[in-house]
């Protein structure tokens, strides 16, 4: 089993201090207590999702919007570049930032 | 009580925690003279630059700042300037004199012999110095009397959740202390800016640091370009982080908790103590340059993924609680943080112990990128070479 830190109550994903293997259960410490089953592989440090995200929908980490989900991400599921973007930055989206 | 550490008091009344004969090269083109009179005598320090000649306006007053800066570190006991031609030389002495060290030139052009005389001049002055510096002998002084720089590179997930917190401790205790702490990287606040603006003593130092944020970000932007894979890097990005949001409140927590109240830009200094927030691009070897020539006399530097770059003038301190990162290299980390994720352990009591062991560098105890030579200078540019 592996674990994960979840640092603020509002958090939709969590930090593994180990490496997660599919279909195994990872703890959930911190702000949060919960057991639930990685649906794929995590590497050490990668974040897991810990309630399922609408597509669009804001991540949070430290209590804190570190980026949008790019499309749907299930509870168990790895949270990276693959399915959120940062906000930050980006000047290929727009004219100009805020 | 206080922290205390042994220092070497300068002219000026500033406190080294090394005691280096600094060899400064003026332009890239002094560089293998300085390397040279480096290699024959011990004591010395190789302060080297890339360009300078070509340089112009804001761009090339920066760099004068910053190469003068270095040398008024108060690490520096004495300086041998090694220079092309006298005008540029004196632009960096006449910087450099208000610290009240001691200054010797040598001016390639100005002496028979080319680089071969250079290199007997400089040799023979390096040495001289670095015989009268070695006199001095290291006492006790408050920790007020330190400036350190806080840094991260290499980061990764652990980043925020260990080192950096702890290295936020240490902030803390220092500026406790009457010291100063310098936290830069500027796009490392991109997502993070408006919760240590919060921490700005007064509303204009908040202003002129969310400038500084914004003011990069528009400059990033206007050339239509997504930051994406610049920062985070591929590294950060292997190590966990997803997006600069990430990256950036996991980065700001080195900071610690106290009040910002000073901010400055590239080449600049502090005129006061407590927390400044210093305007500069994040990669660590250009970073750790403006630090030093802030006056930083040490630099903590966090690290997940790990990164073993230091400082030439500043003794920079590698700081991981990455355990997969000191079990790879072990040698290239001085501080080990892993009981906050491996053991849950709380990450004040061991960010009082990273305070004391600042204290320790302080007083001599050598870092790994010191005993290993993992030292760069690289001073940003800011305007194209003509």
């Amino acid at each position: 089993m592996s674990r994960a830190i979840v640092l603020n109550i509002a958090d939709n994903v969590a930090t593994l201090i180990d490496s997660g293997r599919a279909a195994e259960p990872c703890r959930l410490q911190g702000e949060a207590t919960q057991t639930l089953t990685i649906t794929s592989d995590i590497p050490f440090g990668h974040k897991v999702c810990v309630r399922d995200l609408a597509a669009g929908a804001e991540v949070l980490k430290y209590g804190q919007v570190i980026g949008r989900a790019s499309r749907a991400i299930r509870a168990g599921e790895h949270v990276h570049t693959h399915n959120v973007e940062a906000a930050r930055g980006r000047g290929d989206q727009s004219g100009g930032p805020k | 009580m206080a922290g205390t550490f042994l220092g070497y008091e300068r002219e000026n009344g500033d406190v080294g925690v090394r005691n280096w004969v600094g060899v400064v090269s003026i332009m890239d083109n002094a560089n293998p003279i300085t390397r040279a009179i480096c290699n024959a005598v011990q004591g010395t320090l190789p302060i080297t630059t890339l360009f300078v000649r070509g340089q112009y306006g804001r761009d090339l007053e920066i760099t004068f700042n910053t190469i003068a800066g270095m040398a008024r570190n108060p690490n520096i006991a004495s300086v041998v300037l090694i220079g092309l031609e006298s005008q540029a030389t004196e632009e960096i002495a006449r910087r450099i004199r208000p610290s009240g060290k001691r200054i010797e030139s040598v001016i390639v052009q100005s002496m028979d012999g080319g680089t071969i005389g250079a290199v007997a001049d400089g040799t023979r002055k390096a040495a001289r110095l670095a015989i009268a510096a070695s006199h001095l002998r290291r006492r006790p002084f408050p920790a007020s009397a330190l400036r350190i720089g806080v840094e991260c590179g290499g980061s990764d997930t652990t980043s925020g959740l260990s080192c950096n917190p702890a290295i936020g401790r240490m902030s803390d205790r220092l500026v406790a202390d009457g010291g100063t702490i310098i936290i830069s990287e500027t796009s490392e606040f991109f997502g993070a800016e408006h919760l240590f603006a919060e921490r700005a003593a007064n509303p204009e130092v908040r202003q002129k640091f969310l400038d500084r944020v914004t003011g990069l970000e528009r400059e990033a932007m206007s050339i239509g370009m997504d930051i994406r894979g610049t920062n985070p890097t591929p590294d950060n990005i292997l190590g966990g982080l997803t997006t600069i949001e990430e990256k950036a409140l996991g980065a700001m927590a080195k900071s610690g908790t106290s009040k910002l109240v000073g901010v400055l830009d590239y080449g600049d200094a502090p005129l006061g103590r407590g927390l400044h927030f210093l305007a500069a691009p994040a990669p660590a070897v250009e970073n750790m340059t403006a630090m030093a020539a802030a006056g930083c006399q040490m630099i903590f530097f966090g690290t997940g993924v790990g990164n073993p770059i230091g400082n030439m003038v500043a003794p920079t301190a590698k700081v991981s609680g990455n355990i997969n990162t000191l079990r790879k290299m072990p040698e290239n980390i001085d501080y080990d943080v892993t009981d906050i994720l491996e053991k849950g352990a709380s990450v004040a009591p061991i960010g009082d112990k990273l305070y004391e062991f600042a204290l320790a560098v302080a007083s001599g105890t050598r870092t790994t990128s010191e005993v290993l030579d993992q030292r760069e200078t690289a001073i940003s540019r800011f305007g194209a070479t003509i």
